[in-house]
């Protein structure tokens, strides 16, 4: 499923804004030179490792959480921030570079127990892990949170693993549960108080990643508020809620019942947590200058304004960390609208797209990204390096290979499509433009028809009918994975399966049966090296058949608070690791 | 009450040859105005609309003052109060009030004198009356800005007032608002609070312009009587010669910024000497003149104070004016005495203004046909 | 008898409860109405391009929107009921109250019940109400500040007509009039929080938790907002005492030999005000409702950015609700308006 970064609005004066920073340019007063402190030096180190606690820690948001509630949310930033205040089966390890995308128990011993027909998992309990009333948690705690993702009618947010993985899909939900203690999930049985075992209906390797997700978060049946259960989510992590007002602040606590020596993971630094929502983008980015607050929440990086800024300024600068996002920009090529039918006209369109305008579009390798020649971005595990089309070393397409390519699907002087792009985003808009003008190059004539971005995979690009009858051979897209492997990242955008009516992320409708198969072999492939090594083989192949042109791997440029402490960026979150901040 | 005699005693008695320099002689009587000239700088050029006008008024004698619109005759009664202060208006000449020149005054001086000594009532009773504030509460505000007493005592004053001026239930009305009355009512309040701290001088402008026919009368008579009772002098602007002649003990006729004729009523009315005072008589309505001729009006239209016609400003409109040899378009005519306290300023000699009066003005204003015949006659 | 004698005076308040009374009747209907167009609005408008309850409801299922997710929220938020039966039941939480199932049990919203967001299924009454607080700090805070300034500079270029003082000042209003708010807020924020950090960290505090930095966080805000309608007042106020000072009461006045100063402000200002006062009441109506641009340049929590967020997540019963309190405070502010015309007017006549 495709998970959602935030993308905040510049506000209307950001021309002022830059005109008055540039002219500006005020030596920070904040901003002490360190050592440590060095462009990118987030991204594969610790900046400022210090245990010194106390202070208080704001966050600013441009936007609300879509959900506190563990249960009930799909944001990146908010995966990483519930982390503050819950502890899942598993997690993902808190340290810079790849081994952040590396699975680690959290409040489960140890990773989970396959069975041998992989239709059952099976995770022990660490005992005394107690919730920040002090009570204790048990398995039962974490069936039920699970249970409560089944209810959609109250929390429609999260993801849908569970139902889809598991047994019982048609289990109704907790809240229309009749069972004695509302643990009618046939497909999650609790042997003891310390001991959970799921059920699959068919067997699945990363099973893990799924037991990451935040959904594992243990609820207390008792103290469930349904929708409101995000006003005081119950705690198992280093701080607690203190007060929420929705829509404008939230203030996390220390929680006297965390464990440190339970959870090495995360640490308790900060005496408080203030989260302010709905403050003007700018203004964030002025404030993280300013150090009126630490963190921007949405991890997205600085507006262009502020962009501007960080990168003219060297002290700003040595702040700035040019991190990988985890998302991939590309470009669907629909395998069922002619002549794309024919796989060397799709190679016609891989080698005449120019890589460079797409990376332009998206703006430049800073603020846009990295040339991409594969499908899986470099921050996904199983990502090997190859590049079928020359993207990296004739970033400007190659314009004779296209034609050779063209006239092997027997349209040597080019042939006629249409490019949908996403209208309210100007980036997919430029791209569009761009690519027109790079494959008229050999003749490829494109018409661009632009859609809104809210109904693009409900009505538009995401239903099969419609792109075939408007003659949607190109789709702009982008996406992310819910977890950092070939099949979180590949499966729902190459796999045969995943086609469906509406709502569909298989835009070219890829239907390879060596595809598929692979697939299938890998979800029973428990051995980890060689799974990944199949997702690195699909993603080849899906390179090989053409059916998508990858644009760039998305960076950020994030700023960091020289006043934060243990500051580095968690590659699966891409973003700065919110589970180890402190303060100077 | 007697009312104030019009035979001339103690009337308008200028000195022999009354040229437009400043007399030096002592201001005399209560209000003296020498050679006024109000002169207003705008874009378009230099308004002349008061262009050296003298007059004399005594306490308890009317003087009525007649012209068109834009004869000067409001810019007069205005520099005289001194309301001039402030615009761009600049003034020459003199205004000795009971022997303190106001011209010259600092203008603190003459607002205290303002709606003390001399006070002004309005054409328009209902604009010039503030909407927002009861009748009595502007009446007891001009009494307390020249009298420290209490509110109290302001209020019975102007209760006092207001049935004085004919108001009936004064104490209820006192409270009322400027809307909540009749015009004729409203311009007694008016006449009320101009007479609320007993002014020596009451210059009422225009104030049955905007009154009903039979409500003038009313307040004619109110005015009247006023000023017997309290002895001030009273200057009524008009441009109706009826007014003119049941109030007025003196006439000053203005044309043009200028005074063509000033004299006692009986002399104006009975033997008027100026072309453009004749014109007036003729304007006047009259029930007794035959149907088709009650009304004889002046031809052409007033002229532009800032391009003044040149020499005699009445005589692009004056039917006598080529008689004058080229005079009338040369040289300005200066007030001269045609009879004792009686001036004129016309380039015609005396005998020839008497001639025609007696054989051509006069028969047409009594109405009757064989003046008429006798003047067509050759 | 009167306190004050021949002071102007109210004009039987007594005699206008009638009146009154009919307004408040009036203010009934008329937010009815307001929240019908709403509702249609809402959901007609897209019916009419064509778009389903289903497509509706997709839209608040978040990023992962099954089948199964979107028909239990279409059914949870009423989509697939009639627009007469939605309708009804929103006004019966009005009046009412109304129950929702947030899951293990029912929480009860009291009248006035506007819902619940359909983004955070929160109720909205609660949400508004503590936004109100900071709109009103704004608007009010604002309105002293522009009332003040305006009218002042507005009169003293009415008196100073064609001087420098006067060409100046009309044409830093002309500015004022012109320059959108978020720009002046933003160069505002840039200079005085960012650069100068003589108002740092421009956050709203509440009055009663620490009025003065209530006031210091609040006086950049207000001068931003302030500056656009003391622009408007001072060129109103101008106009309105040049052409109160030309009418005849005011030669009457001076006839009387009235000091100049009270001339001006008792007999002029007090007459050129009137109409003032009441566009200051409809001015002031409106931005309780909301000050939008201000709220979003300056990340205050008010009604006008809440209005904002509404609109974007497309949650109607916060739309409604805030469409509503919106009308409220418009159509009460006139209601006050014309009480205070009469009050001020004693010609006026109800």
């Amino acid at each position: 499923m495709k998970r959602r970064r935030i993308f905040p609005f510049a506000a209307a004066g950001v021309a002022v804004a830059l005109g008055l920073a540039a002219c500006g340019g005020s030596s920070n007063k904040s901003a002490p030179q360190q050592k440590s402190s060095a462009y990118n030096a987030a991204i594969n180190g610790v900046v400022n490792p210090s245990s010194h606690k106390g202070g208080t820690l704001t966050f600013d948001l441009s936007s609300v959480p879509d959900s506190t509630d563990m249960g009930n949310t799909y944001y990146a930033f908010m995966w990483n921030t519930v982390r503050l205040y819950s502890r899942a089966l598993v997690t993902y390890k808190s340290v810079p570079g790849a081994a952040g995308n590396t699975i680690m128990p959290d409040l489960a011993t140890s990773l989970g127990q396959v069975s041998s027909d992989g239709l059952t998992w099976t995770y022990h309990l660490k005992p005394n892990i107690k919730f920040e009333d002090g009570t204790t948690v048990t398995s039962q705690d974490v069936k039920y949170a699970v249970e409560r993702t089944y209810a959609k009618d109250v929390l429609p947010n999260g993801p849908s693993y569970f139902k889809l993985l598991l047994k019982d899909p048609s289990y109704p939900g907790p809240y229309k549960d009749k069972t004695p203690g509302k643990m009618g999930l046939t497909s999650i049985t609790t042997p003891d108080a310390s001991t959970i075992v799921f059920h699959l209906a068919k067997p699945f390797s990363e099973f893990d990643y799924v037991a990451a997700l935040p959904q594992t978060a243990p609820v207390p049946p008792a103290k469930d508020k349904g929708a409101n259960y995000q006003l005081h989510p119950v705690s198992t992590g280093p701080y607690m809620f203190q007060s929420y007002q929705p829509d404008k602040q939230f203030v996390l606590v220390k929680n006297p019942n965390w464990d440190p020596a339970t959870d090495p993971n995360r640490k308790q630094l900060v005496n408080k947590f203030v989260f302010n929502l709905n403050v003007n983008a700018d203004t964030i980015d002025q404030n993280l200058f300013h150090n009126f607050a630490q963190v921007d929440m949405a991890g997205t990086g600085v507006q262009a304004a502020g962009r501007a800024r960080v990168l003219s300024n060297p002290a700003l600068k040595a702040n700035a960390d040019d991190a990988l996002s985890g998302f991939l920009w590309f470009t669907y090529i629909n395998t069922k609208v002619k002549p794309l039918d024919n796989v060397h006209c799709r190679r016609a369109v891989e080698y005449a797209a120019d890589k460079t305008a797409y990376q332009t579009a998206y703006g430049g390798p800073v603020a846009g990204g990295d040339i991409a020649s594969t499908v899986m971005p470099p921050t996904v595990t199983g990502y090997q390096k190859f590049d079928l089309y020359e993207a990296t070393t004739k970033p400007h397409g190659d314009v004779a290979k296209a034609k050779q390519e063209l006239s092997a699907c027997g349209h040597a002087s080019g042939f006629s499509t249409t490019m949908a792009y996403r209208s309210d985003r100007p980036k997919e808009k430029a791209t569009a433009t761009a690519e027109q003008q790079a494959l008229s190059r050999v003749g490829i004539k494109l018409t661009l028809q632009g859609y809104p971005s809210g109904k693009y995979f409900t009505d538009f690009a995401g239903v099969p009918n419609f792109v075939h009858s408007h003659n949607l051979g190109l789709d702009i897209g982008g996406w992310a994975p819910d977890w950092p492997t070939g099949y979180g990242f590949l499966y729902y955008i190459t796999a045969g399966p995943a086609i469906s009516p509406a709502g569909n992320t298989n835009i070219e409708e890829l239907n390879d049966p060596a595809v598929n198969s692979m697939f299938d072999k890998a979800v029973k492939t428990t051995d980890t090296a060689a799974r990944n090594a199949i997702w690195s083989q699909i993603d080849r192949r899906v390179m090989s058949d053409a059916v998508i042109l990858p644009g760039v791997y998305a960076k950020s440029l994030l700023y960091r608070n020289p006043n934060l402490t243990n500051v580095s960026l968690q590659q699966y979150y891409a973003m700065y690791d919110y589970a180890t901040l402190g303060l100077k | 009450m007697a009312r104030a005699k019009r035979d001339g005693a103690g009337g308008a008695a200028l000195a022999g040859d009354p040229s437009p320099v400043v007399n030096s002689a002592p201001p005399d009587g209560l209000l003296d105005v020498r050679d006024l000239r109000v002169h207003f700088p705008t874009d378009d050029g230099l308004v002349k609309a008061v262009d050296g006008v003298s007059f004399r008024l005594d306490r308890g004698r009317t003087l009525g003052i007649v012209g068109e619109s834009g004869s000067g005759k409001s810019v007069t009664s205005l520099a005289i109060l001194g309301l001039h202060h402030g615009t761009s208006a600049r003034i020459t000449g003199e205004i000795w009030l009971d022997g303190r020149e106001l011209v010259s005054a600092d203008p603190a001086r003459v607002r205290q004198l303002r709606g003390n000594k001399m006070a002004m009532i309005f054409q328009d009773p209902l604009s010039s009356l503030h909407p927002y504030y009861s009748v009595g509460n502007q009446i007891i505000e001009a009494y307390r800005i020249h009298n420290d007493v209490s509110r109290q005592a302001a209020r019975a004053h102007a209760v006092e007032l207001l049935d004085r001026v004919g108001i009936p239930q004064a104490a209820t009305r006192v409270d009322d608002y400027p809307h909540q009355f009749s015009g004729g009512m409203r311009q007694r309040a008016m006449i009320a609070m101009a007479l609320s701290c007993d002014p020596e001088l009451l210059i009422a402008d225009e104030p049955t312009t905007a009154l009903d026919v039979t409500v003038q009368a009313q307040i004619l008579d109110l005015i009247s009587d006023l000023q017997a009772e309290f002895g001030s002098a009273v200057i009524i602007i008009t441009h109706d010669l009826g007014v003119v002649a049941e109030l007025a003990d003196d006439v000053l006729v203005m044309y043009g910024g200028k005074v063509v004729e000033y004299g006692t009523a009986e002399d104006v009315f009975d033997s008027p000497q100026h072309p453009y005072t004749w014109g007036l008589l003729g304007s006047m309505l009259r029930l007794d003149r035959e149907r088709a001729e009650r009304l004889i009006p002046i031809k052409g239209t007033p002229p532009s104070l800032i391009n003044v016609p040149s020499g005699c400003a009445f005589h692009p409109r004056c039917p006598y004016a080529e008689l004058n040899g080229g005079r009338s378009t040369d040289e300005v005519p200066e007030l001269r005495a045609a009879a004792p306290g009686h001036l004129v300023a016309c380039h015609l000699p005396l005998s020839e203004r008497r001639r025609i009066w007696t054989a051509e003005i006069k028969p047409s204003l009594d109405g009757s046909g064989q003046a008429r015949e006798a003047k067509e006659a050759p | 008898m009167l306190r004050c004698p021949g002071c102007p005076r109210a004009p039987g308040l007594r005699a206008m409860i009638p009146f009154i009374v009919r307004r408040l009747v009036i203010t009934v209907f008329l937010l009815l109405v307001v929240s019908m167009i709403t509702f249609a609005i809402f959901f007609l408008v897209p019916r009419l391009a064509g778009q389903n309850s289903y497509q509706l409801a997709v839209q608040y299922v978040g990023r992962n929107p099954t089948p199964a997710a979107v028909h239990a929220i279409e059914r949870k938020l009423g989509f697939d009921q009639p627009l007469v039966v939605q309708y009804g039941r929103f006004v019966r939480g009005i009046v009412l109250g109304a129950h929702y199932d947030a899951g293990p049990d029912k929480t009860y919203c009291p009248p006035p019940c506007f819902g619940y967001s359909f983004r955070n299924q929160q109720p909205v009454w609660p949400m508004m109400l503590s936004d109100l607080p900071v709109t009103a700090s704004l608007a009010f805070g604002a309105a002293v500040l522009w009332l003040v300034f305006g009218t002042a500079i507005g009169v003293l270029s009415a008196l100073r007509r064609g001087t420098v003082f006067d060409r100046a000042a009309m044409g830093i209003a002309l500015a004022g009039v012109s320059l959108p708010i978020f720009f002046t807020g933003l160069v505002a924020l840039e200079l005085f929080s960012f650069k100068w950090p003589i108002f740092p960290n421009v956050q709203y505090v509440g009055l009663t938790q620490n009025p003065l930095l209530w006031a210091r966080n609040l006086i950049l805000p207000w001068t931003t907002l302030a500056f656009l309608y003391a622009a408007l007042y001072a060129r109103l106020t101008r106009a309105g005492m040049l052409e109160t000072m030309g009418e005849d009461y005011i030669r009457t006045a001076r006839a009387k030999g009235l000091a100049e100063r009270k001339v001006i402000v008792k007999h002029g200002l007090r007459a050129a005000l009137t109409p003032i006062v009441t566009i200051f009441g409809m001015d002031l109506g409106l931005l309780l409702g909301g000050a939008v641009l201000t709220e979003f340049t300056f990340s205050m929590h008010g009604l006008g950015l809440f209005t904002v967020l509404a609109i974007q997540n497309n949650d109607l019963p916060e739309i409604l609700g805030v469409v509503m309190l919106a009308a409220f405070f418009v159509v009460i502010a006139n209601l006050i308006v014309d009480i205070l015309y009469a009050v001020v007017d004693p010609r006026v006549r109800y």
